[in-house]
């Protein structure tokens, strides 16, 4: 019987790297496309908020008009949420989990290039209304029948390419969390139990789990919009006896559970690089995994409170449930505060955006405390302070959560590290400006200031504010300069340092710098959450065995 | 080297406390105006109550986060202990905001009862019709006619201001003619949505007791369009002896007989739909008086005004279909341009030429 003698490092045949990435189904490659194609599309909406930001400085128009105001942030919020943070964080999970998990590949690898390339169709999809008499200018909440009226309301092209580009991204977030949920059940490396999954993989399983369950009815009400739109439908229309209000139902029963498909892989970046730079075990490992399922069970209970004050829904249970939900949230906070208590804290890159990422997100959960309160949130509702909030979870949370994984795993992906200098200067620029722009929008908020008006008066004392914000987000922009000449200047010259730089726990960490296509040649045992830690503290464990000296005591071998 | 390491941290530790403070205090304004009716000053008191809880908890856990940051950073190779878990604290950990989120619930399902309230006679029933982009504010009176209430439309020029007497329960009757919209009015510490509902579904209704005399500003809370950002209207509060007296005026005033119109003058036909005239040119005899029969064909409020340059020549009520018509009696223009419009959609204009 004849045996082949398969090199997994064997050279492929040689092709343009064009075509190469064109065709690529290696979940690395596709990740890092992923992330790329995000950043694009993060500056772009970006200069979006920049325009906003602009605008609103001072009361008065002063550089756009109405429509393309209404337009600009509509744009903003679909592509920061659908184009940006959600597959931003994807990508991450595309490139590490594999990876973590000590699996080849995705499950899936056509099924993952087909999401992914499925992603710029969309976004440019949405974008292309620019091109035809203007984009869709109806929020990202496109509520109905402002958005399913177009004859009356909102006429043009642009609201129905918004829609389409949507059903394109909502598909490929499905197909993406397919192949993640099978290739998290089915392809660990021997050892690997569901409890020695690293946090990042569990928070990614949860999130796959809610995008499966949540994303296909937005994409049927998107459908239902649609007809409305353009074939006389009469869904949410109330002159043909439909109800504008279900469009809401449909949205939030996505939109809520889209919140911490956003925020809980960023809670798994958080909670991988904290116990990395405090060199401790993640405090309380399992309470922490029940925290995040009980996340993603109750996220199923809250989508009525975006509709507090639309007189149709019922308060207590609402109300009670979005309480609710802030207590395993509070029991992840107290995990990492445990997890930094007496370690060893080094203050890398990664590290700073971890921490920020827990100092801000706080301010973004109590903000969220504040507005379950059905009282309260008659008064915030639609004003600003609720863009404060969703900012500190969004930006504050997922955004900090994104900046502290790039930093964390540049040196996987590329075998160099970003240099600290660049990265630190980054940080506390994007930290100040992050805190200028948001939190004085919890003023405007409280003093009336409603969202998405492209104006105000100079009477109603909202303009120091506004002004403050604005510098704010300028402050923002200028801190990704150092970010961009960071990632170009490393990518060309950076400092090479090896497979495992931060010391760090988890199977990534195990193989080459970049990995080799088949990702491992070998593997090391895997007996905990923390087979790298294992394996470079095994002369500890040894030495415990035989001294019955417990690990962490003594001076390191 | 050491020394240096820690000076360092000592600046990044006063740069981060100083941006803190900053922060909070520049952005510091986290306390609503003083609230003016008694449903706010429950809403008030619920939000005093809360934000001391937030405070806490945020002084509490962000100066954990920042004692941390300091007191264990890195100090040498050591390993420190590898702790994994604590039942017990964990326990408690659970326990403590499930205590603190129950606490909040009860409190805000206390104040909702309040806040929500309904008295069985209110003083004043205003019906609230808001449309792209304007309000019309309706005072309902006791002949159950909708056609001869008063009321107040607004227009770009002059946001509605809505009347009130202090110290009596008003009801709100929130209408919406086309998209969804939020009455909103940040004294109140309230809004509440004015959905477009099917024929024969209740209204969204508001009702509030207001405190004192004062001119309260509002504004549209949910995005109903291009024109959201204009949706401005006022509430004035007066003393009940002076709100008795402007209502009676108003209403007074309301329907003037209308004059015969000249039998010979020269009769224009103008329609309104869809957010738009059915023409934008208009030609008429200078120097004679004459009659624009208008027609609104659909059910949102709809005027017909003639400016020159920003000079108002005629102002025509306004009316609200579907199909309702009105006669607009001109006075004589003298040759050359002008400009017709409707003073609550000011893109709906055209050209009106004297000759």
């Amino acid at each position: 019987m004849a045996t082949t003698n398969l090199n997994p490092r064997a050279e492929s045949y040689r092709r343009s790297w064009v075509i190469e990435w064109l065709t690529t189904v290696d979940h690395k490659k596709i990740g890092i496309m992923y992330i790329v194609n995000s950043f694009l599309f993060f500056f772009a909406a970006g200069i979006l908020a920049l325009v906003i930001r602009s605008e609103l400085a001072i009361p008065g128009l002063q550089f756009l008009d109405e429509s393309t105001y209404n337009q600009a942030f509509t744009m903003h919020g679909t592509i920061m949420i659908f184009l940006f943070v959600v597959p931003v964080l994807a990508g991450f999970a595309n490139y590490i989990v594999p990876l973590m998990l000590g699996a080849p590949d995705m499950a899936f690898p056509r099924i993952n290039a087909l999401s992914f390339w499925m992603l710029p169709l969309g976004g440019l999809l949405i974008f292309s209304g620019y091109l035809f008499g203007g984009a869709a200018a109806e929020g990202w909440t496109g509520y109905a029948p402002l958005s399913s009226n177009a004859d009356k309301f909102s006429a043009g092209v642009g609201t129905d390419l918004w829609i389409m580009g949507l059903v394109f991204v909502g598909t490929s977030s499905i197909l993406g969390s397919v192949n993640f949920i099978t290739t998290i059940f089915k392809m660990r490396a021997p050892g690997m139990t569901i409890f020695r999954m690293p946090i990042f993989v569990w928070t990614v399983l949860v999130t796959a789990i809610l995008i499966l369950l949540a994303t296909p009815v937005l994409t049927a009400g998107l459908i239902a919009l649609f007809i409305d739109r353009n074939y006389g439908g009469s869904f949410f229309d109330p002159a043909a006896g439909g109800n504008p209000i279900l469009w809401q139902h449909l949205f939030w029963f996505f939109g809520h559970p889209e919140v911490y498909i956003v925020i809980l892989p960023a809670m798994g970046v958080v909670s991988e690089i904290l116990p990395v730079f405090s060199r401790k075990p993640l405090f309380g490992y399992r309470a922490f995994v029940y925290a995040t399922i009980g996340i993603g069970l109750l996220s199923w209970s809250v989508w009525a409170h975006h509709m507090f004050t639309t007189g149709r829904v019922f308060l207590p249970f609402f109300a009670f449930m979005t309480a609710l939900i802030a207590v395993p949230t509070g029991v992840k906070m107290f995990n990492w505060m445990a997890t930094m208590w007496r370690g060893s804290i080094t203050f890398a890159t990664p590290m700073l955006f971890a921490i920020g990422f827990i100092t801000m997100f706080l301010i973004g959960g109590i903000s969220g405390v504040i507005l379950s309160s059905p009282p309260i949130d008659f008064h915030l509702q639609d004003t600003y302070f609720v863009v404060a909030h969703l900012h500190y979870v969004f930006f504050g949370g997922s955004v900090f959560g994104v900046f502290a994984a790039t930093y964390f795993w540049f040196p996987k992906m590329f075998g160099r590290r970003l240099n600290e200098k660049l990265g630190k200067t980054h940080f506390w620029i994007h930290f100040i400006g992050f805190n200028l722009t948001f939190f004085p929008m919890h003023s405007l908020g409280i003093l009336g200031m409603p969202r998405r008006i492209a104006d105000y008066s100079p009477d109603a004392g909202w303009t120091i504010y506004n002004l403050m914000s604005t510098a704010g987000a300028f402050m923002i922009a200028v801190s990704i300069v150092p970010f961009l000449i960071n990632v170009v200047a490393t990518l060309i010259n950076g400092e090479r340092v090896g497979d495992d730089p931060w010391e760090a726990n988890t199977l990534e960490w195990a193989t080459t710098s970049p990995p080799p296509p088949y990702n491992f040649d070998t593997l090391p045992p895997i007996r905990s959450e923390r087979p790298v830690f294992d394996l470079r503290h095994k002369h500890d464990a040894e030495q415990l065995a035989i001294e019955g000296t417990p690990i962490g005591t003594g001076e390191r071998p | 080297m050491r020394r240096t390491v820690a000076a360092n941290r000592w600046r990044m530790a006063l740069r981060a406390g100083l941006l803190f403070a900053v922060a909070m205090l520049l952005g510091g304004c986290l306390v609503p105006r003083e609230p003016a009716t008694t449903q706010a000053e429950t809403t008030f008191s619920l939000y005093i109550l809360i934000l001391v809880m937030a405070g806490i908890v945020f002084v509490g856990v962000e100066g954990f986060i920042v004692f941390s940051v300091f007191r264990y950073r890195r100090r040498d190779d050591r390993l420190p202990e590898q702790i994994h878990g604590n039942n017990r604290i964990e326990v408690i950990w659970t326990i403590i905001p499930t205590v603190i989120v129950l606490i909040i619930f009860v409190f805000s399902m206390g104040a909702l009862g309040t806040v929500q309230a309904k008295s069985p006679n209110p003083a004043v029933t205003v019906e609230v019709d808001a449309f792209q982009w304007q309000w019309t504010f309706r005072y309902r009176d006791d002949d159950n006619d909708p056609n001869n209430d008063y009321s107040v439309t607004g227009s770009a020029q002059q946001p509605p201001v809505m009347t009130l007497p202090v110290g009596q329960p008003i009801r709100l009757v929130l209408h919406s003619l086309d998209v969804i919209h939020s009455f909103y009015v940040p004294q109140f510490l309230i809004k509440e949505d004015v959905v477009p509902v099917p024929e024969g579904t209740a209204d969204n209704e508001l009702e509030f007791t207001i405190e004192r005399a004062g001119t309260y500003s509002g504004q549209c809370a949910e995005f109903c369009g291009t024109g959201h950002a204009n949706m401005a209207f006022s509430i004035q509060a007066m003393e009940q002896a002076d709100y008795d007296a402007w209502i009676a005026a108003a209403r007074a005033g309301e329907s003037p007989p209308p004059a015969p119109p000249p039998a010979d003058a020269t009769v224009i036909e103008l329609n309104a739909k869809n957010i738009a005239f059915d023409t934008d040119r208009i030609e008429v005899p200078a120097g004679k008086p004459f009659i624009i029969r208008f027609t609104n064909q659909e059910a949102v409020p709809h005027n017909v005004g003639i400016y020159s340059g920003g000079t108002e020549l005629f102002q025509g009520e306004n009316i609200t279909g579907p199909d309702t018509t009105v006669d607009y009696q001109v006075p004589a223009l003298e040759v050359g341009e002008y400009d017709f419009l409707c003073t609550i959609h000011p893109t709906m204009n055209g050209t009106l030429v004297a000759q």
